[in-house]
């Protein structure tokens, strides 16, 4: 997804002037293509995010569209008041490219796993969230970001996901839906728990249990209006998210409920904890750990009472 | 023999013009009862050159393309660039009056979208210079020869990512870059020194790569020969520490750290003020 991301931007960039790539000491290599094609709007800039968001704000200001890739948690938790005062109070076209959402960084510990992004970023007026499933996707979102001028954040998935998303040629905001108008059990879930979430269908669907997965790749206003009947039908609804209960999908599923008068009684979530995790090993393992693979939420969803 | 700049801020008299902002300052002040005083009447003599003399602006016309760009990135001294922006007729001054109330387009920090001729929205320190430094690199890519100043408290120096700017600034030879240093040497609790000491400043911006000047704060004559002659080296950023006073030109400011700021100031301090000012 990120290698798919870093592409689109050098792509973007080669027919529009105004698109600049800023990194902050990402590696040698990362996007050497762009550097040596279009050095001009390339900068490799020190460690410092903070500086680096207020630059990006400074160009924005002037017209540019600057695209800044780091790691999450340096974007969210490090540079949270340049993120809010530099971009999103001036409202000024940053695309903040989130490396390693949720628990991808794993092995570096809890100063590099983004477990509570979601929380962060949606809680600052007038950013944008995303969360793509796939580099498809991710290709799509980008590419459509040049028509809209505000603040993004986008948080990326480790990479090499598989794509679920190719009957989705343009990104429009919307949920997708994945699976009948009509079934017993809807998940809704964001980026790469998607895949996730359709490997726990096909296993559900194995056992005789009619299920519809529901991603919503835009966090701020998830558009339920015009899919109510799927939710309003389902028996019973599952959030899935590689994020802290509060602050995320979950939380923005229940403003919405509230908002056109849905019932919560049969809505459950599965995400990560609400601390601090001290185990390293792979994503894999965390999400095995809290359920978050299709097996676990395939065992966890077959017991419900549905 | 060393010019002790510091002195000279002290000993530096007001003329008319620079004592009729200080009035529109305390029309603003007493419209609000409240403010951050003593903060803008160290940089009034900064910004009013800036304007007068050196920038390349239009009041009928705040977002000229080839303008020069100004931030105050110590938002709080707001009141001294309003004085000037008035003065200039970007908005009428009447309007200072208004300085704090709720509908008011003159907060007590300034922001873009409310009030013509503010160029960024600042107020939480150690942001303006990360923006100039984006803003001088977006003319050097668009090839356009306006320039970028920026306006940092010395307090504001405490901030990490200042430093962090100025390194990228050094890094990227950002010569169209003015980065000038309101050095009052106080801060809301005392002197700088006694807080987090900045000296040596001059060495400190020398070895961060910057062409550094000194000048007296509140000297006209010397503000314009300091800010007319640029660049003095190419590939350089330019750090200008303006030596000033804070609460230059009314006694109860300058001996007071009760005027870095205050709330519910009343009708008599105003007046006390306003004679303070005459007597200057």
């Amino acid at each position: 997804m990120r290698q798919e991301a870093l592409k689109t931007v050098h792509n973007l960039a080669k027919n529009d002037p105004r698109v600049l790539f800023i990194g902050s000491d990402l590696g040698a290599g990362t996007l050497e293509a762009m550097r040596k094609e279009l050095p001009q709007q390339f900068f490799m800039e020190g460690i410092s995010e903070q500086h680096i968001i207020g630059f990006a704000a400074g160009l924005a200001q002037e017209g540019f569209i600057p695209f800044f890739n780091t790691i999450g948690t340096f974007i969210t938790r490090r540079a949270y008041e340049q993120v809010c005062i530099d971009i999103a109070l001036h409202n000024l076209p940053v695309r903040l490219l989130s490396g390693g959402g949720g628990m991808v960084y794993a092995p570096l510990g809890p100063t590099h796993t983004a477990i509570e992004d979601f929380s962060l970023m949606l809680s600052i007026p007038g950013l944008q969230v995303f969360s793509p499933a796939d580099a498809n996707e991710m290709k799509a979102l980008l590419e459509a970001s040049m028509n809209d001028l505000r603040p993004y954040y986008i948080r990326f998935g480790k990479g090499g996901e598989e794509i679920v998303t190719s009957n989705f040629i343009n990104f429009d905001f919307k949920p997708k839906v994945f699976g009948l108008e009509q079934s017993d059990i809807v998940m809704c879930t964001t980026g790469v728990m998607l895949q996730k979430c359709l490997g726990a269908k096909k296993l559900l669907e194995g056992i005789g249990k009619s299920t519809t997965v529901i991603h919503f790749p835009y966090l701020n206003e998830l558009q339920i209006s015009d899919r109510l009947e799927i939710i309003r039908n389902a028996k019973s609804i599952v959030c899935v998210e590689e994020h802290v209960p509060r602050g995320g999908l979950f939380t923005q599923l229940l403003h919405e409920f509230v908002k056109v008068q849905l019932g919560t009684d049969n809505v459950s979530h599965i995400s990560l904890p609400n601390s601090f995790s001290h185990k390293y090993g792979s994503q894999e393992d965390h999400l095995d750990l809290h359920g978050l693979t299709s097996e676990k939420i395939y065992k966890k969803i077959s017991v419900l009472n549905h | 023999m060393n010019t002790n700049y510091a002195q000279l801020a002290g000993k530096a008299v007001l003329d008319d013009k620079s004592r009729l902002l200080r009035t529109l300052v305390l029309d603003a002040l007493e419209g609000g009862g409240r403010g951050h005083l003593a903060s803008a009447l160290s940089l009034i003599e900064i910004v009013r050159v800036l304007y007068d003399e050196i920038l390349v602006h239009d009041p009928n016309i705040p977002l000229l393309p080839q303008r020069d760009r100004f931030v105050l990135s110590k938002g709080h001294g707001c009141l001294g660039l309003y004085a000037v922006l008035a003065d200039h007729g970007y908005f009428s001054e009447e309007l200072l009056q208004t300085f704090c109330s709720f509908d008011s387009n003159l907060g007590g920090h300034p922001e873009k979208f409310t009030l013509p001729g503010v160029e960024f929205s600042t107020g939480s320190l150690g942001h303006g210079f990360s923006v100039g430094v984006g803003m001088a690199m977006a003319a050097r890519l668009r090839n356009e020869d306006w320039r970028t100043y920026i306006l940092m408290g010395d307090g504001e120096l405490n901030e990490g990512a200042v430093w962090e700017a100025a390194m990228h600034a050094a890094q990227h030879k950002l010569d169209s870059l003015n980065v000038i240093i309101d050095y009052n040497q106080m801060q809301a609790s005392g002197t700088s020194d006694l807080i987090v000491s900045l000296a040596p400043l001059r060495e400190k911006f020398v070895s961060f790569g910057f062409d550094v000047s000194e000048v007296n704060g509140h000297d006209i004559l010397d503000l314009v020969s300091n800010l007319k002659k640029q660049p003095v080296i190419k590939d350089k950023p330019k750090a200008i520490i303006a030596h000033t006073i804070k609460g230059k030109g009314i006694i109860s400011s300058e001996t007071s750290s009760a005027w870095h700021h205050k709330a519910k100031i009343t009708k008599d301090e105003i007046i006390i003020l306003r004679r303070e000012l005459q007597a200057s």
